[in-house]
C-alpha cells in the first residue's frame, strides 16, 4: 500500500491493486512451495492413505483386502492390550506432563537472572538432554537398580524397603518419569519458559515495584499471568509429546515388566512393524490422533479462562 | 555518606539499605537452589564419564565405585575396535550435514512466505501447519514406511532426511515466522520501493537478522536428528548404515564369544557422542534464548 500511494506515475485504482495481489500471490507460494510439496507428500497423501489402509487388512506383500470397520471393532471389543495401553499412556501423561511443565517453569525462573556464572548452570541443566536416549536408560536402570542402585542404596539406609523400580510393575512408570525429567526438564522446554519470561516488559516489573510489591508479589501477579501464554504452549506440546512416548519405554524395558510400561505407541509399533499387520495399525494410529485432536482443540478451547495474552 | 547514614539514617537511604539486604538474600537463595539442582542434572552426567572409564566387573559389584579405580581409558579404543563406530559417527553427522541446512532453507522459506506475503488462504495453510504438530507421528509414518518401502528407499538417508527440505517441520517454520514478524516490516518497505526482490529482501536484510533464530533451529535440528531413534531404527537395518544413537544399542547385547557385558563400552560411546553436542550447544548458547520469540503468540 504505502508503494502504491508514493508511486509517481497514476494508475487506475484497479490495476495497481491486482498488480499487488499478484506479486502477494506469486512470491507467497513460490516460497510456500516446499513446505507445501511436503505437507501433500508426507503428511496429508499418507495420512489419507492411512485412513483407507485402517479399513483394509494389509500384510505388505499381498494387496490391501477391504474389510470395513472390522479392524475398528476389533480394537474396542477383541484386543486384550488396547484399553490397558491406552490407560497407561494417559496415566503416564497426567503424571509426566505437570511435573515437567512446573519443572521446566521452576528452573527457567531461577536461571532469569543476572547473575555471576548463570551461563554454567543453564549449560548443566540442558545438558542432560543432550545425552543419547540409550546412555540414559543405562544410566538410570543404575542409579535405580533393586540391589546395587545408588538409590535404593541411600533409601535403604534410612530404613525403607525399596521397590525394585524398572522392575516392579507398579514403579515401572514412575522410573521412566523420573528418567524422562531428568532428560528433558532442563531442555528445550525450559528454554522456551525463558524465552518467555525475558519477553515480559521491565517496566512492568518496575511499576510493581513502585507500587510496592516484594519479590514474590512480582512473580505471583506479574511474571506468572505474563506466562500463561508460554505454559499453554508448553503444556499442549507436552501432552501430545507424553502421550507418544515410545522410545524410552522400548529401550528402557520393551513394554515390561508384564506389560507394565506397554504404551499406545508400543502397540501400534508392534502390530505394524513387527507383525506387519498395517491395516490394523493404521485404525490403531487413526483412533489415537483422533483422541488427540480432539484433546488439543479442548485445552485451546478452555485456555482463554486463564491464559493471559498481554496487550492482546 | 557513610557518615550521614551511621549518624542518623534518612528514611529514603534506610529503604535502600533494607532493599539491598533483601536483594543480596534472595540472591544466596537462589544460589542455593541452582547449585542443589545443579548437582541433581550433573550426578548422572558425571556417572557416565565414570562409568565410562571403569571396567564392567567394578560397573556390576554390589558396592558402587564413584571413581574407577584405575581409569581405563582404553575403553575409549576398545568402543572404535568392537563396532564401526568411527562409520556410525559419521553417518550421524552426514544426516545432520543434510538437515540442518535443509532445515534452515527451507523452513526460513516458509515462515518468510507466512510473515510477509498476504497470498490467498494464507490463514488456513497457517492453521494446517500447526495442526500439523498435533497430529502423533505414528499416524502418517506407516504410510510413509509403506510409501518408501515400495519405491526402494529403505536403507537410504532419504526417508531420514527429505523432511528437511521439504518445510523442515512446523515448530521451526512457527519460530522462525514468530522471529520474522518481530522485524520491523519498514525495512523491507524501504528495500521494496528501491526495487530489491523478495529473494533479495530475504537474504541481504531478514536473515542477517534472524541469525539468533536460525541459531537456534540449527541447533534443535542437530539435537533432534543426532539422537533420533525411532527413524533411523525403523528404516536402517544394516549394520554399516547405522547412526551412532541406534548404533549404541549393540553394547546392550552381551557377546556371544566373551559373555561379559559391555555397559562400560556403552558409556564411553555415549560420552563420546554427546561431546559434540555440548560443545555445539555451549558455543551458540548466547544466541539460543533470544532466538526463541513467542510474543504475539496465539493458539
Amino acid at each position: 500500500m504505502a508503494t502504491a500511494t508514493q508511486s509517481p506515475a497514476p494508475v487506475p485504482a484497479r490495476q495497481r491493486m491486482s498488480r499487488r495481489v499478484l506479486h502477494q500471490n506469486l512470491y507467497g507460494y513460490l516460497f510456500l512451495a516446499p513446505w507445501l510439496l511436503g505437507f501433500f507428500g508426507l503428511f496429508l497423501g499418507p495420512g489419507l492413505w492411512s485412513l483407507f489402509l485402517s479399513l483394509t487388512e494389509y500384510d505388505v506383500l499381498s494387496p490391501p483386502k477391504f474389510t470395513g470397520l472390522d479392524n475398528y471393532i476389533r480394537m474396542f471389543t477383541d484386543d486384550d492390550l488396547f484399553w490397558p495401553s491406552l490407560g497407561r499412556t494417559f496415566y503416564y501423561a497426567l503424571l509426566s506432563v505437570p511435573t515437567g511443565v512446573l519443572g521446566s517453569l521452576l528452573l527457567a525462573v531461577l536461571l532469569n537472572a543476572a547473575l555471576r556464572g548463570i551461563a554454567v548452570f543453564r549449560t548443566l541443566f540442558f545438558v542432560p538432554s543432550l545425552v543419547p536416549l540409550i546412555a540414559s536408560v543405562i544410566l538410570w536402570k543404575w542409579l535405580l537398580n533393586g540391589d546395587f542402585g545408588i538409590v535404593n542404596q541411600g533409601l535403604r539406609a534410612l530404613g525403607l524397603d525399596p521397590p525394585i523400580w524398572f522392575g516392579d510393575r507398579r514403579w515401572a512408570i514412575p522410573s521412566l518419569i523420573s528418567m524422562n525429567l531428568w532428560q528433558s526438564m532442563g531442555g528445550v522446554r525450559m528454554i522456551i519458559f525463558l524465552a518467555g519470561l525475558q519477553g515480559i516488559p521491565d517496566s512492568l516489573y518496575e511499576a510493581a515495584s513502585i507500587d510496592g510489591a516484594n519479590s514474590w508479589q512480582r512473580l505471583r501477579n506479574v511474571t506468572l499471568p505474563l506466562l500463561t501464554p508460554t505454559i499453554f504452549f508448553n503444556t499442549v506440546l507436552g501432552v501430545i509429546g507424553a502421550l507418544q512416548i515410545f522410545d524410552a519405554a522400548f529401550v528402557a524395558t520393551e513394554g515390561g515388566p508384564g506389560f507394565a510400561t506397554w504404551f499406545y505407541g508400543l502397540h501400534i509399533w508392534k502390530h505394524a512393524f513387527d507383525y506387519w499387520n498395517m491395516g490394523y495399525g493404521a485404525s490403531l494410529a487413526w483412533f489415537f490422533a483422533v483422541i488427540i485432536v480432539v484433546l488439543t482443540i479442548l485445552q485451546i478451547r478452555t485456555s482463554d479462562r486463564w491464559v493471559f495474552y498481554y496487550g492482546a | 555518606m557513610a557518615t550521614s547514614s551511621m549518624q542518623q539514617p534518612l528514611p529514603l537511604q534506610a529503604e535502600l539499605v533494607r532493599r539491598a539486604r533483601q536483594r543480596r538474600f534472595w540472591h544466596v537463595v537462589r544460589y542455593l537452589f541452582l547449585v542443589g539442582s545443579g548437582l541433581m542434572f550433573a550426578f548422572p552426567l558425571f556417572w557416565t564419564v565414570s562409568s565410562s572409564l571403569q571396567t564392567w566387573q567394578e560397573l556390576r559389584s554390589f558396592e558402587p565405585h564413584l571413581l574407577p579405580s584405575v581409569p581405563q581409558w582404553t575403553n575409549y579404543s576398545d568402543v572404535f575396535a568392537a563396532v564401526p563406530y568411527a562409520r556410525w559417527l559419521g553417518n550421524s553427522f552426514l544426516i545432520v550435514a543434510i538437515t540442518i541446512p535443509g532445515t534452515i532453507l527451507t523452513a526460513t522459506f516458509t515462515a518468510y512466505a507466512f510473515a510477509r506475503f498476504d497470498f490467498y488462504g494464507r490463514d488456513l495453510w497457517f492453521i494446517l501447519m500447526l495442526s500439523t504438530m498435533m497430529i502423533p507421528r505414528v499416524v502418517t509414518f506407516i504410510p510413509q514406511y509403506l510409501l518408501f518401502f515400495k519405491i526402494g528407499l529403505i536403507n537410504t538417508y532419504i526417508p531420514l532426511t527429505i523432511g528437511a527440505w521439504l518445510g523442515g517441520g512446523a515448530f521451526m517454520i512457527f519460530l522462525l515466522r514468530q522471529f520474522i514478524m518481530s522485524i520491523p516490516r519498514d525495512l523491507d518497505e524501504a528495500a521494496h520501493m528501491d526495487g530489491a526482490s523478495p529473494f533479495r529482501i530475504l537474504f541481504s536484510i531478514i536473515t542477517p537478522l534472524m541469525k539468533p533464530a536460525l541459531t537456534t533451529v540449527a541447533i534443535l535440528t542437530f539435537l533432534g536428528d543426532w539422537n533420533d531413534f525411532f527413524g533411523p531404527f525403523i528404516y536402517l537395518n544394516k549394520p554399516v548404515l547405522f547412526t551412532a544413537a541406534v548404533g549404541l544399542r549393540t553394547f546392550q547385547y552381551i557377546p556371544l564369544e566373551t559373555t561379559d557385558p559391555r555397559d562400560h563400552l556403552l558409556m564411553a560411546a555415549a560420552a563420546i557422542m554427546t561431546i559434540p553436542m555440548i560443545v555445539l550447544f555451549i558455543g551458540a548458547q548466547r544466541y539460543f534464548i533470544s532466538g526463541v520469540v513467542l510474543t504475539g503468540l496465539k493458539i
